[in-house]
């Protein structure tokens, strides 16, 4: 037995030699990257235990959570953030119990209204105005009302772009490439600064909702393209056979089509989510304190004043968490949706 | 203060004023009447102010770990409160970037902007943003900052010496006229924004570095050891920060300004949070203190006149404190961002601050 590993580990060294040291240059350079990536290594671990001061980050964390939200009220984000991640786990590791599987869907689509329930108030709740909202909250927030406004949004175009009917075809082909052609940027500020001076006197609306129409109506154009990608590659042959089978034209679109295309779609669709997540960090310089912006107000406070390096990491590392989580998600998705094709 | 926000903020603000200032043209035919109430009266109605701040400014304005604002753009705010409501915390602060400021005061977004705003004529003016300022509540201007031990005291001693600056800004411009009306040499070493002047200052590629005074002063809060740096007293421009508010709603304009200039003239009769309530028993035991009485609005009648309560001025200094009680907490030697009051001062201190007579 111990032969057995202990020969094993030295052909794993030869192997490795092999590769990295063939010949002398190359053994010199391999020590010179060695020597370079463990000095690195090392610099970083000193500098994340021993210099970095992390009471920025310490002091800070019911900020960088929930903004300025009152904080008698912070179990109300608190539950929706917590209800987010057990679904998330649920989902993860595939309930054995049937009805909660097939209840999936409907508790992440649930969690929006439960989200915008806890967060607004109301019904029992005191009421707390959206300019108290910020933090992590408002980042998932704004990402996960955007990403499901314009999903039906994007399905909507991109049939609407295959459709038969030239002035809706056109229509839809003008909207998506000239939302495509603005950066998002300027559609967020055409969100925030023009929108207010178009309305009429009296009549406003949230910032918070501003910010989420300009997503919705940007990324709307994107998912539509990803999934006239997925329209397109199913056979003609497909529609042919369903009109034989007697379906209408609804049922073959609800039945046939859009499955199959947003299966295909999916990685892309992710994509999108994972690009949005990460572009609300824009709002920061918006004037909404979500995650970057609490960051950015936090440094202003003179008794943390110079430690960007530290927020900074932290703030990487907190959006490297949320966008791996999402990605994860995504790739589970994809593979039971591959796994068995005909349960969807 | 223009050289706040990023250079990048910058651009976009040129661009969003273009099409801001095209909007205003279309929309301007069909924007609807003045109403002839006042937000003063919506303010009241509403019971509650809603003040446009800027949030990420080191002593201004800035987020408390529990989540409360503090600075002295929000003191002005908490004080326009006292006068308008009663209440200083019955305040709603709004976060507002450098572009959306105007914008906001414009669509009725925000009742007052205590946000670091440069007072100029085009801001001012009714052909240019339409905006009407309040009295100066911050004179800053743009300084330099060297090392102590390097003996260098003034302008004239930088000659020759390299300088760390932000690129394509008004500092830049402003540095290079100094330096060129006293003809003397100089290397201007730029960077793209702040926090790289800091840092190519801190490793020494420059002998002094150059923002404005604030900014310098909030720089050095973080340093190791800020006791080795010193802010020059040459100023290189006039950065007059006053809060703001619609051009066109004369009586709330009014309002903030007689209440900004409440601050100074408390001050100026040394009237302090702490003694307020002793100056009004004075006031109404002795009817020959006149000036005090109409001051504390005991007689006159004078809050009446700008639609507050007449005692306002009473009410703004028990929450507040005068100007130099405003300015010693949150940029006064004890605080964490020091900055020498200079032209802060009152006007018979050596300082700008005056205010006009209350009768």
């Amino acid at each position: 037995m111990t032969n057995i590993s202990i020969s094993s580990i030295i052909i794993y060294f030869q192997k490795i030699r092999r590769n990295l040291s063939s010949n002398l240059f190359n053994t010199f350079l391999s020590l010179v990257l060695l020597l370079i990536i463990s000095l690195v290594c090392l610099n970083t671990f000193e500098w994340l235990i021993f210099d970095a001061n992390w009471k920025v980050v310490g002091s800070n964390l019911p900020l960088f959570a929930f903004g300025s939200f009152p904080s008698n009220e912070h179990w109300r984000p608190a539950i929706w953030i917590i209800s987010l991640l057990v679904i998330s786990i649920i989902t993860l590791f595939g309930p054995k119990w049937k009805w909660l599987r097939k209840n999936l869907l409907m508790a992440w689509i649930s969690t929006i209204p439960l989200g915008l329930y806890l967060l607004y108030g109301g019904f029992g709740l005191t009421p707390i105005m959206s300019r108290h909202w910020g933090g992590l909250t408002l980042t998932i927030l704004l990402t996960t009302c955007s990403s499901l406004l314009s999903l039906p949004l994007g399905i909507v175009l991109a049939l609407c772009r295959q459709s038969s009917l030239p002035l809706i075809q056109k229509l839809s082909s003008i909207y998506i490439d000239v939302m495509r052609a603005i950066p998002l940027i300027a559609v967020l500020f055409f969100g925030q600064l023009l929108i207010p001076l178009f309305l009429p006197v009296g009549i406003e609306i949230d910032r918070v909702w501003r910010a989420i129409f300009a997503f919705t109506l940007f990324v709307s154009a994107y998912i539509a393209e990803d999934i006239r990608g997925g329209l397109q590659s199913i056979p003609k042959t497909q529609i042919d056979a369903a009109n034989s089978l007697g379906l209408n034209q609804y049922q073959i679109i609800q039945l046939v089509l859009i499955p199959q295309a947003l299966r295909i779609a999916l990685p892309a669709l992710t994509n999108q989510s994972i690009g949005l997540f990460q572009n609300t960090s824009l709002m920061a310089i918006l004037g909404l304190v979500e995650l970057l912006g609490v960051g950015r107000s936090i440094l202003a406070n003179p008794e943390f004043i110079g430690q960007y390096i530290e927020v900074y990491v932290w703030l990487a590392f907190v959006y490297w968490l949320v966008c791996t989580i999402m990605a994860v998600l995504a790739r589970h998705l994809e593979k039971r949706m591959t796994i068995n094709p005909a349960n969807f | 203060m223009a050289k706040i926000s990023s250079s990048d903020l910058k651009i976009m603000r040129r661009l969003v004023s273009g099409i801001v200032g095209m909007t205003i043209l279309l929309t301007g035919c069909a924007s609807p009447s003045q109403e002839n109430s006042s937000r003063l009266d919506l303010i009241k109605k509403r019971n509650e102010l809603i003040c446009g701040v800027s949030g990420k400014i080191p002593g201004f304005s800035f987020l408390e770990s529990d989540g409360s604002y503090q600075g002295l753009d929000i003191d002005i705010c908490k004080a326009f409160a006292a006068a308008i409501i009663g209440d200083s915390t019955k305040v709603q602060y709004r976060p507002l970037t450098a572009a959306e400021r105007f914008t906001a005061i414009k669509t009725g977004d925000i009742d007052l902007l205590s946000r670091n705003t440069t007072f100029t004529l085009s801001r001012d003016s009714l052909g240019g943003n339409g905006l009407t300022f309040g009295p100066v509540v911050f004179h800053d201007g743009q300084g330099l900052m060297v090392k102590k031990d390097s003996g260098i005291n003034s302008l004239e001693e930088l000659a020759n010496k390299s300088i760390c600056v932000g690129s394509g800004t008004t500092t830049e411009q402003n540095i290079n006229d100094a330096f060129e009306s006293a003809s003397l040499p100089y290397t201007p070493i730029k960077y793209q924004d702040l926090n790289q002047v800091v840092a190519g200052y801190l490793q020494g590629r420059c002998s002094a570095m150059t923002s404005d005074r604030s900014q310098l002063a909030a720089a050095r809060s973080g340093f190791k050891n800020r006791k080795d740096h010193i802010i020059l007293k040459d100023v290189l421009s006039k950065e007059p920060l006053a809060p703001a508010s619609d051009g066109q709603d004369q009586k709330l304009g009014d309002a903030m300004r007689w209440v900004v200039f409440a601050l100074i003239s408390a001050e100026e009769q040394g009237i302090t949070k702490s003694n307020i309530d002793k100056k009004v028993q004075l006031a109404n035991r002795n009817p020959q203190l006149k000036p005090l009485r109409r001051f504390l609005g005991i007689d006159g009648g004078l809050g009446e006149k700008l639609g507050l309560s007449n005692d306002f001025v009473v009410k703004v200094i028990k929450t507040t404190g005068n100007y130099g009680e405003i300015y010693n907490r949150h940029l006064g030697q004890e605080s964490e961002v020091p900055i020498p009051r200079g032209l802060n001062e009152l006007y018979n201190k050596g300082g700008v601050h005056i205010s006009p007579p209350f009768n």
